[in-house]
């Protein structure tokens, strides 16, 4: 899966975007992961990870977090978002600490993410590079809304509902932070970083 | 497979922004919604978050293989019956520093059918298969991606004819190859953007060694190609058979 690689928007708009995965590999490291997954949960939770989930459970924002906790199982996949820096540096050290020896990955602006690596003392293994969109672009919408629905990369946030969310906090109905938690709910891997969400439906509704 | 109880609309239209590809449609003469089946990649957005106010969408079987191939690779909350993990099923580089997958002398490439959001018929994804095949790309095989399921031939990347129309929300073509074959790949990518009917991103796998990264950014300028700002990093924490 790559739906964390791919995000878009301006460069100031996601350096305060970081997704954070911890990986387990089918038939090979995925024994215990349960419990192995509760102790990350933990260290990201106290890092300050703003939403997180498991794609067969949904986001913390929708699911109770106990319940996430509750019916982990071995086929899980954990996976969530980082707002600051600060968390990263803090959540990798951790991690290191803890030595679950499950993969641990962040997506993010390599000039952020590679520098954090190195305050973590960590030397990155394999790195994913997004090349970005190739084909036709002209079907694209327009970059304030890709930028949102580009935080969930399986794409369960239409173009045409952060046009609606938009609409609505330009119009006052609701403020942006409410707007960012009801499309946040939609993607069911907590990789949606409602609090970029929330900056971007506001700046689009002053703009307007 | 998605579809109205046509008794239950009430023409809200509430349902219409929540899909990603517009494939609710509204009736010109009743004003009630109606689910455009060709559009439809049966993601199930609409009835996992219960969108309609009064239960109009429904859920029916997905009566033939490529519906149900359709639904598999469109839900991220569905697990793959091939790769047994869930949504489109690949760990690419996730687990690079646990499995091995992409070694030192060799890239990956992970090519993200329809993405971002626009969705692509399968016809297309073969296309970009079968050109990257040409061009020196080893493709992974169903047990690490799906749409290898379709595949007549993983040499080629050929679909069977029967998928080509089925339209999905996003499908990966995965594989990597040698050093040497990395230009030939891009350049073939870079012909086959301009016979698609859609978009796709582009994700290059590479080992963090600097004679790696080094080969990588002077073949991306050498074609003209901007040098990536985003990149997902596996940190190398991964260990196998964790006692």
């Amino acid at each position: 899966m790559t739906h964390s690689l791919h995000r878009f928007g301006s460069i100031e708009s996601q350096r305060n975007d970081f997704v954070w995965f911890i990986y387990q590999s089918k038939g090979i490291n995925d024994v215990d992961f349960e419990e192995k997954a509760r102790r990350a949960i933990t260290i990201a939770e106290k890092c300050g990870s703003e939403n997180w989930g498991d794609v067969k459970l949904g986001c913390k924002l929708k699911c109770p977090v106990n319940e996430i906790v509750t019916n982990l199982s071995r086929q899980s996949r954990i996976r969530g978002v980082f707002t600051k820096r600060e968390q990263v540096v803090e959540f990798l050290k951790e991690m290191k600490k803890a030595d679950l020896g499950l993969s641990v990955i962040i997506s993010g602006l390599l000039d952020e993410v590679l520098p954090s690596c190195e305050e973590a003392e960590l030397t990155p293994h394999t790195i994913n590079y997004s090349l970005g969109v190739w084909g036709k672009k002209d079907l694209l919408p327009e970059e304030d809304v890709l930028a949102v629905t580009s935080m969930c990369g399986h794409h369960m946030i239409a173009a045409n509902l952060v046009r609606k969310k938009m609409e609505e906090v330009k119009k006052g109905r609701k403020s942006a932070e409410k707007a960012a938690e009801e499309l946040a709910v939609l993607c069911p891997c907590g990789i949606f970083n409602q609090v970029r969400a929330a900056r971007i439906l506001q700046e689009a509704a002053v703009k307007a | 497979m998605v579809q109205i109880n046509r008794k239950l609309c009430v023409g809200c239209a509430t349902c219409i922004p929540y899909c990603p590809v517009e494939a609710f449609k509204k009736e010109a003469e009743e004003r009630k919604v109606y689910v455009d089946e060709g559009i439809c990649t049966n993601c199930y957005v609409c009835i996992r978050n219960k969108v309609c106010p009064v239960g109009a969408i429904e859920e029916s079987s997905l009566d033939n293989f490529m519906k149900q191939f359709q639904h598999v690779i469109s839900d991220p909350t569905v697990t793959s019956e091939g790769t047994g993990v869930p949504g489109r099923g690949t760990e690419e580089a996730k687990t690079n520093d646990v499995t091995g997958r992409y070694g030192r002398g060799e890239f990956g490439i992970c090519i993200d059918m329809g993405r971002p959001g626009i969705g692509c018929r399968l016809r297309d994804a073969e296309k970009v298969a079968m050109a990257v095949a040409q061009a020196g790309v080893v493709l992974e095989g169903p047990e690490i991606t799906p749409l290898a399921t379709l595949m007549t031939d993983i040499k080629t990347g050929k679909l069977i004819d029967e998928a080509l129309d089925t339209n999905v929300l996003s499908v990966i073509i995965e594989g990597k190859c040698p050093k040497e074959k990395l230009p030939d790949v891009l350049m073939a990518l870079q012909r086959v953007e301009k016979e698609i009917e859609t978009t796709f991103c582009l994700g290059i796998v590479s080992r963090a060694e600097q004679e790696e990264v080094s080969f990588f950014f002077e073949t991306l300028e050498k074609l003209g190609i901007p040098k990536p700002f985003r990149g997902k990093v596996n940190v190398g924490l991964g260990r196998p058979l964790i006692p």
